[in-house]
């Protein structure tokens, strides 16, 4: 009968807690994952050329132009992993590996098993100016809910760290919405705001949760790969 | 053994190719033709950003060759199956892999059977790409 109690009493608590805002602690993977079709109620969306403004469009295109070339030759695109760099913001939210989730009321982690990443989400505090942080990969970060969405806005991210290898200025603004579509379904919107672009550019993820799968450690410890200078690679043998 | 790809082998390598697996390219490996290689484990690095099986293979003519052989990373070999202890230096284990076109005695990782038969895969991404001609 005690136990019954206490187990009634620990329910309807975490229900109101439930209620006030949804919980989206746990790991996530990207969704559909490689192989599988996605349900097309949790597609992300596909992700379109960022509107860059001319004087920036030209890099882009070249960039593109090389990234391409090398995707066909099946060589190094030349981007951060190749150097054991992480991704940064917004590149870290494509989920390379599965992440991590966690909740507090005053701060939201997110753990990217790529590179042990993390990134540090800070609720209902103002978003600094740009230049009144020190740039960075993932910036600076805060977050509040509107409903259910956790809308996260973020600044400060260095001009070198790119996704796609997309110019941008240090005072680049990302707000994420972040919602369940299905409980264990999450969709991250993502929206790039930037001067070096003639609109805002817009794509999602979906995650689908894991069950029962704990983040592994990754230290890039020893890279043996390398590029040389005419831009193939090899593998260096120590013997 | 016959020629064949890895597509006709449906568990580990579907299920571990990353959402975007550009990321490391293995254009470095001649993916036309594989070579098989038998001899004593060296080495079994289980590190990032990729882990390494170094071998002394049997060449045929009653010495040893020394190989370096690429893999995936600890996380993607752990969730195919493998772990740190899956082979140990002194195993003496058969290897498929595709060889480093620039000549040097190394290659990328396709297939190991380990001392009690049983056969790994290292979920390679886009397996299916890297012939077994071997």
């Amino acid at each position: 009968m005690r136990t019954a109690l206490l187990l009634a009493a620990l329910l309807a608590g975490s229900a109101t807690s439930a209620a006030d805002h949804p919980d989206f602690s746990g790991t996530w993977e990207r969704y559909p994952p490689p192989g599988e079709k996605a349900d097309p109620r949790y597609a992300p969306s596909a992700i379109p050329d960022p509107q860059l403004k001319p004087q920036y469009r030209a890099e882009w295109e070249a960039g593109q132009k090389i990234l391409k070339q090398r995707l066909e030759e099946g060589q190094p695109a030349g981007d951060n992993y190749v150097h054991c760099i992480p991704d940064g913001m917004p590149a870290m939210m494509m989920g390379m590996f599965p992440m991590e989730i966690f909740q507090r009321p005053e701060q939201i982690n997110i753990a990217q098993e790529a590179f042990n990443q993390t990134r540090r989400i800070y609720m209902n505090q103002k978003l600094p100016k740009w230049d009144e942080v020190d740039p960075s990969f993932y910036g600076a970060s805060v977050g509040h809910w509107e409903g259910d969405t956790l809308v996260i806005e973020t600044t400060g991210i260095k001009d070198n760290v790119r996704f796609r290898w997309t110019p941008h200025s240090e005072g680049m603004k990302i707000t994420e919405r972040i919602h369940l579509l299905a409980p264990d379904i999450l969709q991250d919107r993502i929206t790039v705001e930037d001067s070096y672009l003639e609109k805002p550019w817009t794509y999602s993820y979906s995650f689908r949760r894991m069950k029962d799968y704990k983040l592994q450690e990754y230290v890039c410890e020893d890279n043996r790969e390398y590029v040389g200078t005419d831009g193939s690679q090899h593998l260096r043998i120590d013997k | 053994m016959k020629s064949k790809t890895l597509l006709v082998l449906p568990v580990a390598a579907a299920l571990l190719a990353p959402p975007a697996a550009a990321h490391h390219s293995f254009a470095m490996f001649d993916n036309t033709r594989s070579v098989t290689l038998h001899g004593k484990v060296t080495s079994y690095q289980w590190t990032n950003p990729h882990s390494y099986l170094e071998i002394d293979a049997e060449d045929g003519k009653g010495g040893t060759k020394h190989y370096t052989m690429e893999m995936t990373s600890p996380n993607m070999l752990h969730r195919g199956g493998w772990s740190s202890r899956t082979v140990k230096p002194g195993d003496v284990v058969t290897a498929v892999m595709s060889p480093l076109r620039d000549g040097q005695a190394g290659g990328l990782l396709l297939e190991l059977t380990l001392p009690n038969g049983t056969k790994m895969l290292p979920g390679v991404p886009n397996a299916q790409r890297y012939k077994i001609t071997s």
